[in-house]
């Protein structure tokens, strides 16, 4: 077993008086993609959010437990909230392009976290960033323009960049290609798949057959509580739990 | 599986498969018993049904397949589904294997008919034939009830056929070494015994795929197996 690169134990959250995740425990290996599955309002999303202190943000909310990323506590009074979400990235369902150029869009993480002096550098950082999300060929005429009049798959493809950017150690993405057509949508999982060999991926998605396609490890969460978590391959073929069973083949559980 | 698919049809889909395996289970034991009961009799005309009757086996074994890749392609079937339509297809490979075989007795049989008989030989593969038969008929209720328990029988039961396999095998060696004559009709006969023992196999090979389809692995090597037994040698495993 590698070390993991985050790990989650005894994850409780609140929004308020209920509670949304019930003692979540999970081990985020390094190179690899993990999937989240279950039904709406299952806690999946949640507990992605707090894997880099997104739920910060939200009133009322209150996270329980200890995360790590490589052994460093994220919840910790030292860790700057902002920092960590440039260590750990996220894409968004809808993709979400600043109002700027796809340049400025890009550039924009790198210059905050003072990763590039000179404007070369950024320039560099920007290409390698469009190159790794598969975009550059199709914009590198018009890095001027705004992002937001790209194609959604496009601009989806311009949010990974624009995470990217600031050299993450783990992507997390929430349905990042449930607003897509089946073209932008292979894109994306050959960009997943791709992106594994630097990153952790840790997506949330809807489709049995994307967390099927793209990831290695994957997590049932079930009424706030993980159920299962284990191989792809064997979560979809023997599952251990009836209630996984009962999700991922459709049935009324 | 105690719930139901939100997509009914897709149960109804799942239920079809499964009518057309058990359909198949049925013509199988059907056919290998008639064979073994034709070459007793030496009774040309149930051979001829016989020997006719395999077409009606490999057309179902080609719209139980046609219907799985319809499955797969269309609900890309998970977890105790997805074992559900591989085992089917296993089931059905194996199945149109028994029916060759069943097949090739009937077809030997009409040449046994023209030939010396060998004493108490007929008498002996029938009842081969009839343990083989049951057999079949239990992997597949094991198969249909999801039933391990009696698929690791079946499995266990196997070894029987294969002791009257190599029962049989010393018999006509004997018959062979008193009477020259009867050379022709034992090659016959001991293909015929050993064809009935591969039907066995394949009924093994069914309570497999039932154990894999109700645990989600198939079981390891435990069973008792006597190598010599298939050789016709029992106790002298190679």
């Amino acid at each position: 077993m590698q070390t993991p690169k985050m790990t989650a134990s005894g994850v409780n959250v609140h929004y308020g008086s209920t509670q949304a995740l019930f003692n979540v425990s999970v081990d985020i290996a390094p190179a690899t993609v993990t999937a989240f599955i279950g039904p709406s309002g299952c806690g999946k999303s949640t507990f992605l959010r707090c894997l880099n202190r997104m739920n910060d943000t939200i009133a009322g909310c209150r996270v329980e437990g200890r995360i790590t990323l490589d052994g460093e506590d994220i919840y910790a009074p030292s860790v700057d909230p902002v920092q960590l979400r440039a260590q750990v990235g996220m894409v968004f369902q809808k993709p979400n392009p600043f109002p700027k150029s796809i340049y400025e869009n890009v550039a924009y993480g790198p210059r905050i976290h003072g990763m590039a002096r000179r404007r070369e550098d950024l320039d560099e950082i920007v290409e390698t960033s469009l190159r790794r999300a598969a975009l550059w060929g199709e914009v590198k005429d018009r890095l001027a323009t705004p992002g937001t009049g790209l194609s959604g798959g496009q601009q989806q493809r311009l949010c990974i960049a624009r995470a990217i950017a600031t050299a993450p150690e783990v992507l997390l993405m929430d349905e990042p290609a449930s607003a897509l057509d089946p073209i932008a949508t292979a894109q994306i999982e050959e960009l997943i798949d791709e992106l594994r060999a630097s990153f952790s991926v840790v997506i949330v998605t809807h489709s049995m057959q994307q967390a099927a396609r793209v990831s290695q490890k994957t997590a049932f969460f079930h009424l706030g509580s993980l159920v299962e978590f284990g191989e792809t391959g064997q979560i979809f073929t023997s599952p251990s739990d009836p209630r996984t069973e009962s999700y991922i083949t459709g049935r009324i559980g | 599986m105690t719930h139901e698919h939100i997509a009914a049809v897709f149960d109804r889909d799942l239920e079809r498969i499964q009518a057309l395996v058990m359909k198949m289970g049925g013509l199988a034991e059907a056919a290998l018993n008639d064979a073994a009961t034709a070459l007793e009799a030496r009774d040309g005309e149930l051979a001829e049904r016989v020997r006719a009757g395999d077409a009606a086996l490999d057309a179902l074994e080609e719209e139980i397949n046609a219907e799985c890749a319809k499955v797969i392609a269309l609900r890309a079937p998970t977890a105790g589904d997805l074992r559900t339509v591989l085992t089917v297809m296993k089931i059905a490979s194996a199945l149109e294997r028994c029916g060759d075989y069943a097949k090739n007795l009937a077809r030997r049989s009409l040449v046994l008919a023209e030939m010396p008989r060998v004493e108490g030989a007929a008498g002996s593969i029938r009842r081969m034939a009839r343990q083989v038969g049951l057999l079949l008929r239990d992997a597949l209720d094991a198969y249909a009830r999801r039933d391990a328990e009696l698929a690791r029988e079946v499995r266990a039961r196997d070894e029987e056929v294969d002791q009257m396999y190599g029962a049989l095998f010393r018999e006509f060696v004997t018959h062979m070494m008193a009477d020259p004559r009867l050379i022709s009709p034992c090659l016959h006969l001991h293909f015929i015994a050993k064809n009935i023992e591969r039907v066995g196999d394949h009924a093994t090979s069914i309570a497999e795929q039932v154990i894999y389809l109700v645990s989600g692995a198939l079981p390891g090597e435990e069973r008792p197996k006597d190598e010599g037994a298939t050789l016709g040698q029992p106790g002298r495993g190679l």
